[in-house]
Order: structure tokens, then C-alpha cells, then sequence
């Protein structure tokens, strides 16, 4: 459904995508997870043909999206990471322009629906700048989502929102997926890579540096983290295989320990030696 | 529906919303109904241009003058703010329009706009002149005026790197053809050196054309630079669409 094959793409000096390759099957929710600045919105851009890329190639559908833009632009949906709704428009007139655009048929009806898939036909006459946050972002998802598209991008879908939203948010996501759709989310939510994708790749500084699910990926660097605070106050975190090595170890330490399972971001700590953030 | 359609009936939303606000309408008139005042009932009961009346040189050079700050104005502004800031622009590039459908829309929206704040200078020329002025070429003159620069408006948008970019380049280039392509005076009155410069100004050749009531050679050369100016932007403007890449 989608490749992405050596992408390369630098601003100045700055390489923002440095020899990125992944490929992501119909039917998949795929995680481009890292941390500010790791290049998951360069490559959302430039799959939705919003920045160009210096080399490399992108395919969607079997369309170079660099050479075909025009029939890309089919058959995706954005959720931006940036709220791009016309803040002086209602939320009917916001989808009534991306929908002529689109040249979605039976429009009213595609709005009326998207509009309350998301809670938002009560305030379908509304002006945007008095909306919440957290119904900026349903309204955007509604937005992507009335022209049925059968890729959707979502970019940081949830930043900023109240953990409450969040999950709102994360179910409307689930049901998307649920309808057979290619779903490719950026995030740096750990709770939000687990909770939503079959594959994850980790993103940082441009380089792709681990792919898989995330359980494969969890269970590469050990499935369980003992976590301490050492005497010079520093939080230490020791990765083992399984619980009865960590209980074990946890025997000769002195201070208060801690046994959790890992998460994607032990994984990017121990690629890396960073967190996200 | 053709691809530009949906931008052009965007902007015509939020132009209602505006126009329902009585500061839009008072902006939109203000600046030429201060120098029809200024130059036309102060300075013209003492001055007479080519014989005739001062009041009859200055209107359609007004309506010139207004119809391009407003087709420039509003498409610069608001193009740079919904790519920059906004980036609605974003929803109109990600859609599967064409570039070229892009450009017409955004043209056509400043071209609306122009002629709108004309049509309210020339309600007040018919107030205090008989409307002789109003003649076919008159108004050929200026829907090619405003198509000309709401073409120059997407490319100050397009091009403009911060909102205040955009006043850099009407410091520059409108503000300076306001003054000096003839919407004032004629513009032979100028020194030969300047004179040259002013020719080349697009500005001054609307000046020229709206103000004819026939077609002669003067009139023929200026259309074709108008038409060539506006075809140049035009393919330019939508150029630096099909280029556009953040």
C-alpha cells in the first residue's frame, strides 16, 4: 500500500530525513514514533505531497506520490499536526469547502454524518475560533475522514488534548481502522503507539532506527524494567528478560525498587540513550 | 464545478462575514474618498487637466488606483496569513485540484474584491459628476486591472517569507504607482528619466486606458502591455503554486 524507499529530505543543514525505508500494508495502523524534531512530520509531509523530497521515492497505491500528486490526492486524508481549519468559518462551512474540493458526492449528507461520527452537529453553525482544543481536533478528523479516504494520515492527533479527549479520540481512530483503512499516525505518546498500532517504526534524528510491533520491539530490549533511585538521586533503570530475574536483582538493592513492564519508550532509551520528549 | 470554484466561494464566505462589519466597508472607501475630497473639491476647483474639469481626470484614476490596492491587498495579505500563519493553504494544496485551479481561485477572489470597492468609488463619482466616465473601456480597463494585480497579490503572497514582508513590497512597488502612474496627474508632466521609469509601471497604463473613450494606438499599446503583465504573472503566480513546498 505504501513504500517509502531511501527518503532523504535536509533543511540547510539540518537533515530532517536521512536514507528513511518502510513499507506499511492495506489494512494497517503503522506508528512513526520519536521525539520533537525526529522527522515523523517531514515524512507525513512529503507522503502527503506537502514538501518535496531532496531523493529517495514514495509510492501510495503503486503512484509515485513526487510524480502523481494530482491522483495521490484521491484517495488521502490529513489530520495535521497544525490545526489548518478556517478559524472564521462554521464547522458546516469547514467541511462544505473541503468537500467541494474534494468533489465528494451527496455532500449534506457526508457532513451531517461526519459531523455527528464526531459530536459536533449541535455546533455545526458555530464559528471555529470558539471552539475548544480538543473539538478543533475531532472537527479536523471529521474533516479527513468525508471523503473516505483509503489512506489516513494523522499527525500528532492528540497533542494537547486532555487525557479524557485523548481516548475519545483514540476510539474514532480505532473505528477508522476497524473500516479496512491504512491508518499512519506520528506521535511521541508512548500510551499512544502501544494502544493504536500493529507496527511501530522509531524515528530519530531522520533515521529509522527500529521497526516492528511494538511487543517485538519491546520484547528485544527485555520485557521488564527494574527502576531505582540510586544514592546520588538519579532514577536508574535496569532492563531483564523476564520477572524472575528482575525480582532477583532486586533483592541486592538497598533502596525502594520498582518492577514494570517495558514500553516503547525504554526501547527508544535503550537505542538511543535519550528519552522522548 | 470547476477546481477553482471551492477557494473562490471560501473567500466569498468570509468576505460576507467582513462586509457585515461596518469597518470593512468605511476601509474599503476611505482612502479615495479622503484624496477625492482632498484633490478633487479642494485642489480641483483651481485646476484643469486637458480642459477639462480636474474632478472628471481623477475619478476613473481612483477607481484605478482603488481596484488595485484591493485585488493586490487582499489576495497578498491573506494568502501569505493562510500559508504562514493559518495554513489553510495547506487544505487547498493537499486537495486534488490543479495549481492552475488554485491561482483562478485565489484571482478571482482579489478580482471580486477589487471590483467591489470600486463599484463603491464610482456610486460616488455618479454622486458629484454626471458619469461620463463610464464607458466600455472604462470598465474593460478595469477588470483587467484587477486581474493584473490580484495575479501580483498571489505572487507577494506566494513569495513573502512574514506578514511584514508584504507591507515591504507595497512600501515599494503600490504605494509609489498610487502616486505616480497617473492617477493624479498625467503623467508627461513628469521629467523624461522618471517618465520612462513610470511607463513601465502597469498601473500607468490602466491610468491611460480607463480614461479613453476610444480606441487609438495609445490605447492598443497600453492594453497589450496590460493583458502581457497579467499573462506573465499569472503563469508565474501559478508556477510558484505547483513549486510550493514547505
Amino acid at each position: 500500500m505504501i513504500e517509502v524507499i531511501n527518503l532523504h529530505k535536509s533543511y540547510g543543514a539540518i537533515k530532517a530525513v536521512d536514507g528513511v525505508s518502510f513499507s506499511i500494508g492495506r489494512g494497517e495502523v503503522f506508528g512513526l514514533l520519536g521525539p520533537n524534531g525526529a522527522g515523523k512530520t517531514t515524512i507525513i509531509k512529503i507522503l502527503t505531497t506537502l514538501t518535496k523530497a531532496d531523493s529517495g521515492k514514495c509510492l501510495i497505491n503503486n503512484n509515485d506520490v513526487a510524480a502523481n500528486p494530482l491522483q495521490i490526492k484521491h484517495f488521502i486524508g490529513v489530520v495535521p499536526q497544525e490545526n489548518n481549519l478556517d478559524r472564521e468559518l462554521s464547522a458546516y462551512e469547514n467541511l462544505l469547502i473541503y468537500g467541494m474540493l474534494h468533489k465528494v458526492s451527496d455532500l449534506k449528507k457526508k457532513i451531517l454524518d461526519a459531523l455527528k461520527m464526531v459530536g459536533l452537529w449541535e455546533r455545526k453553525d458555530s464559528i471555529v475560533a470558539g471552539f475548544s482544543g480538543g473539538m478543533q481536533r475531532r472537527l479536523l478528523l471529521s474533516r479527513a475522514l468525508l471523503t473516505e479516504p483509503a489512506v489516513l494520515f494523522l499527525d500528532e492527533p492528540s497533542i494537547g488534548l486532555d487525557p479524557q479527549i485523548r481516548h475519545q479520540m483514540w476510539d474514532e481512530i480505532r473505528k477508522t481502522s476497524i473500516e479496512g483503512r491504512t491508518v499512519i499516525i506520528t506521535t511521541h505518546y508512548i500510551e499512544e503507539a502501544e494502544a493504536l498500532c500493529n507496527r511501530v517504526g522509531i524515528l530519530s534524528r531522520g533515521k529509522l532506527i527500529a521497526l516492528g510491533s511494538p511487543q517485538s520491539l519491546k520484547n528485544c530490549v527485555g520485557e521488564y524494567i527494574l527502576e531505582f533511585i540510586d544514592p546520588k538521586g538519579k532514577l536508574v533503570q535496569e532492563i531483564y528478560r523476564s520477572k524472575e530475574e528482575a525480582h532477583e536483582s532486586a533483592k541486592s538493592k538497598n533502596n525502594n525498587v520498582t518492577i514494570r513492564k517495558s514500553n516503547l519508550e525504554d526501547v527508544f532509551i535503550k537505542l538511543t540513550g535519550e528519552r522522548i520528549e | 464545478m470547476s477546481g477553482w470554484y471551492p477557494l473562490f466561494y471560501r473567500e466569498m464566505l468570509l468576505f460576507r462575514r467582513k462586509l457585515l462589519k461596518l469597518g470593512y466597508l468605511f476601509s474599503a472607501m476611505v482612502v479615495p474618498i479622503i484624496y477625492l475630497i482632498a484633490f478633487g473639491f479642494g485642489l480641483g476647483g483651481s485646476v484643469r487637466i486637458e480642459g477639462g474639469d480636474y474632478l472628471d481626470f481623477l475619478l476613473p484614476g481612483l477607481v484605478a488606483m482603488s481596484s488595485m490596492n484591493n485585488s493586490y491587498t487582499w489576495v497578498s495579505s491573506a494568502l501569505n496569513l493562510n500559508r504562514i500563519y493559518f495554513k489553510t493553504f495547506q487544505v487547498f494544496v493537499q486537495a486534488p485540484i490543479s495549481p492552475s485551479s488554485i491561482m483562478i481561485g485565489e484571482v478571482m477572489a482579489g478580482m471580486f474584491k477589487g471590483l467591489f470597492a470600486s463599484v463603491l468609488i464610482i456610486i460616488v463619482g455618479l454622486l458629484t459628476t454626471d458619469g461620463g466616465f463610464l464607458t466600455t473601456i472604462f470598465f474593460a480597463a478595469l477588470i483587467i486591472n484587477c486581474f493584473l494585480f490580484a495575479n501580483l497579490g498571489v505572487i507577494v503572497g506566494m513569495r513573502t517569507k512574514s506578514h511584514e514582508d508584504t507591507a515591504t513590497y507595497s512600501n515599494f512597488f503600490i504605494m509609489p504607482m498610487a502616486f505616480f502612474s497617473g492617477t493624479f496627474f498625467p503623467v508627461d508632466k513628469m521629467p523624461v528619466i522618471i517618465k520612462s521609469i513610470i511607463y513601465i509601471l502597469p498601473l500607468t497604463h490602466t491610468n491611460i486606458l480607463i480614461r479613453k473613450s476610444t480606441i487609438d494606438e495609445e490605447a492598443v499599446i497600453s492594453l497589450i502591455l496590460l493583458i502581457t503583465f497579467a499573462l506573465v504573472f499569472f503563469i508565474y503566480g501559478s508556477n510558484l503554486i505547483k513549486r510550493y513546498s514547505e
